[in-house]
């Protein structure tokens, strides 16, 4: 062949190449235009993104945040951002937090629903419903160091060996205390529980009782488990035994109903959730436990729509939670955790977004208004430092009052369940609401605290025994 | 006289009943109108306006920042399907079960009647598992086919009754005058029934307003929701609540349906009492 023929045939193949790249491309033109319209998932037209196919979808349920903004930011910016790198098309619902449980009972009975579900508690009773997500655990804390105590404890079983949860953020409790008139009644700051005791009747007299809750709800659990601890009394210890029934949980009990006495009212134990925002909100009490949701209110925009509360705003501190005989030790207000169910169909893309949120979370931490705090400290570029930095700057008054929630996360806060794991049986105690349910009987003098820490161990023992016969403990 | 003295006892007994029944109204109307610094002054609660109150504020927010209006649709779509499906299924069951079935008729009616006992906090599991087994996850279609399971069940127990105080001797007539049964259906029992037929219109759709437990289970995105999911959503969030908007959000759909009810009273009573005497 000289190079005359080769020449030619080299033409001719180009010429048919074009002509049939032209005609191929028509055709899949043709095809994807209006084979779209006939098919249900069928991508018609462009591409979603530009330059890029649309590679899958991931649906993901979250509890609407109790800052709006964050999740305008979240729903908006953040997932676009990530679903076009990542060539898929995710989508969040949100459900209020009190529906998080029916909703994901419902997704379990169904077997179908969300890729990526996220409990504000530790998710044990679910063990068997989600996918072990110890190969991203181990990702993440490769990339940015180790997991925070909160988070694991929170998310891990040590009997199966099984991450059954992947914590994205915890959320530390502190006090709200009105220093104006803690200040009036001459007692400085609730820095021990005895000296929220020595202070509650004076408060209460001037009309400002001291509010925490002995009622069926979170922040009445959360507060009691806290105030136990400070008094050493724990539901379970490192080895998952049962210990409520203890010199501290007895301790605990009677210096709560001596408080409740001395300084506060009948309501608390008809609370809900809600109920100590809305009396301190409307000046009612002197003293809250509480997350942060109370002093962002207050200070109004970007937070919430509602408008600022200046004075009560400018006259409102936070603290750790006081300090008790054996200890100063509070938990977790809520604990953010993120499953992917069994059935998810798209658990690679819920994996990897899961890694790349907690790999950079500086933006959810800011955005939630200091709410979020990251499962790994490392989450934020620089850690505990530069959390507490960024906390020390917040531009409300009184100035610098959230530096203290830094060491609050820090030191203050460990889970549910402490010193063991959060499990399955804590589970069932703390959605019973065992423990406020034992300190509102002997507030209320219906049984001493012998016999209220008697009857309540009698229950958590069966709840363990239950759990223990299931291999979940 | 003694029509005062009688009319004075009336208003002894029904004044206080009607107060106490109107004041969450009242409270819906107040707070609704309330700034939210107003909301928490101690002072003004509940009887007063202060710091910029009333203030349309509250439904301007409902209105614009949420997807309050999509959600009214969607609760009167399905509404209206589910009285349609309703009426279709309940009115010849109803008739057949008081006509046709004697004591069987009887004791099947009180049948179906406890199966609208079951409280959907129990079937809304099993339930989940069907929704997502037809593909009607996250679809309106899921709550028109699922509500009619506790409005047909008690519709048919209602009518069953109504039917009952229809003297057969009207029908015969018209099958003498030689109107088929579905004729006489029609022509005559139908226009009788009318309060009844009235009461499962207003009674099913306030249940399907009013249903919560189903709308939050098998609806996830915003823009599907109903009024009783989508309010509790955005406006709940955590422990805080926007009580203003929450209040505002509740109010509006209650004022059509309490027309509705003022409107046809003396309808819905008979049309509840119908089976009650023989």
């Amino acid at each position: 062949m000289d190079d005359k023929e080769r020449v030619q045939i080299t033409a001719d193949m180009d010429e048919l190449t074009r002509r049939d790249l032209l005609r191929r491309a028509g055709l899949g033109a043709i095809v994807l235009v209006y084979g779209g319209a006939g098919v249900k998932n069928a991508v018609a037209g462009v591409p979603k993104f530009r330059h890029k196919e649309l590679a899958g979808t991931l649906k993901i349920m979250q509890w609407s945040h109790f800052v709006p903004s964050y999740d305008k930011w979240f729903d908006n910016e953040y997932i676009k951002a990530w679903g076009e790198k990542n060539d898929t098309e995710v989508t969040v619902d949100h459900v209020n937090l009190a529906e998080l449980p029916t909703r994901a009972a419902s997704e379990v009975a169904a077997q179908s629903g969300h890729d990526l579900f996220q409990f504000l508690s530790p998710p044990s009773a679910y063990e068997d419903q989600v996918v072990a997500m110890n190969d991203i655990v181990q990702e993440v804390t490769r990339k940015i160091g180790k997991m925070g105590k909160v988070g694991l404890k929170s998310t891990y079983n040590p009997r199966t060996k099984k991450f059954y949860g992947f914590p994205d953020n915890y959320v530390p409790d502190p006090v709200h205390y009105r220093r104006d008139l803690w200040g009036e009644v001459g007692a400085g700051a609730p820095n021990s529980w005895e000296a929220v005791r020595q202070a509650a009747p004076k408060l209460k007299a001037l009309g400002r009782p001291v509010g925490i809750g002995m009622s069926q709800e979170l922040d009445s659990n959360m507060a009691m488990l806290a105030l136990m601890q400070c008094y050493g009394g724990y539901i379970q210890n490192a080895d998952q035994r049962v210990v409520i029934n203890s010199k501290g949980t007895r301790q605990a009990l009677s210096a709560m109903r001596d408080i409740y006495k001395r300084g506060m009212t009948t309501e608390v134990f008809a609370w809900t959730a809600a109920s100590n925002n809305n009396a301190y909100i409307a000046g009612r009490l002197s003293l809250a436990l509480n997350a942060i949701s109370i002093a962002r209110v207050l200070e109004g925009p970007p937070w919430v729509t509602t408008p600022q509360r200046t004075d009560l705003m400018q006259n409102t501190w936070i603290a750790p939670i006081p300090r008790g005989p054996a200890q100063r030790l509070g938990l977790e207000h809520v604990m953010g955790i993120y499953v992917i169910w069994k059935f998810s169909k798209n658990k690679q893309a819920a994996k990897r977004f899961l890694v790349d949120m907690q790999t950079r979370y500086g933006p959810h931490f800011t955005n939630s208004g200091f709410y979020n705090f990251p499962a790994w400290p490392g989450g934020v570029k620089g850690g505990f430092k530069t959390i507490r930095r960024a906390a020390a700057k917040d531009r409300f008054k009184p100035l610098g009052k959230y530096t203290i929630l830094t060491t609050i996360a820090e030191k203050y806060t460990a889970n549910v369940g402490h010193p063991g794991y959060s499990n399955a049986a804590i589970d069932e105690v703390f959605n019973k609401f065992l423990i406020p349910q034992m300190f509102a009987e002997v507030a209320q003098d219906k049984m001493t605290p012998d016999e209220a820490v008697r009857a309540a161990e009698r229950e958590i023992k069966s709840i363990f025994a239950k759990w223990r016969r299931r291999k979940k403990l | 006289m003694a029509g005062l003295r009688r009319d004075v006892v009336a208003w002894l007994i029904v004044g206080p009943f009607a107060i106490v029944l109107a004041f969450p109204f009242y409270w819906m109307l107040v707070t609704a109108l309330k700034t939210d610094a107003d909301l928490y002054n101690v002072e003004s609660i509940p009887y007063k306006f202060s710091s910029g109150s009333p203030t349309t504020n509250n439904f301007e927010f409902l209105f614009r920042d949420t997807e309050y209006g999509r959600w009214l649709v969607n609760t009167a779509i399905i509404g209206i399907a589910v009285v349609a499906i309703t009426l279709v299924l309940a009115v010849p069951a109803g008739y057949a079960l008081a006509r046709l079935s004697g004591g069987v008729g009887q004791m099947l009616g009180i049948g179906i009647f406890l199966t609208y006992l079951v409280p959907p906090t129990l079937l809304f599991l099993p339930l989940s598992r069907v929704v997502s087994e037809i593909g009607l996850q996250d679809r309106l279609l899921a709550l028109i086919v699922v509500y009619p399971s506790f409005t047909v069940p008690f519709s048919t127990w209602l009518l069953m009754g109504f039917f009952k105080t229809i003297p057969r001797e009207l029908e015969d007539a018209a099958l003498i005058d030689g109107a088929s049964r579905l004729g006489a259906l029609a022509r005559v029992v139908f226009p009788i029934s009318l309060p009844g037929i009235l009461t499962v219109v207003i009674f099913s759709f306030s249940l399907v307003v009013n249903e919560f437990v189903y709308a939050i289970t098998f609806i996830s995105t915003s823009s599907h929701r109903t009024i009783s999911a989508g309010v509790p959503t955005e406006l709940i969030r955590g422990d805080v609540f926007f009580w203003g908007a929450l209040m505002a959000a509740a109010l509006i759909p209650s004022i059509p349906l309490a027309l509705l009810y003022n409107l046809f009273l003396d309808r819905f009573i008979a049309g509840f009492t119908g089976g009650a005497f023989r």
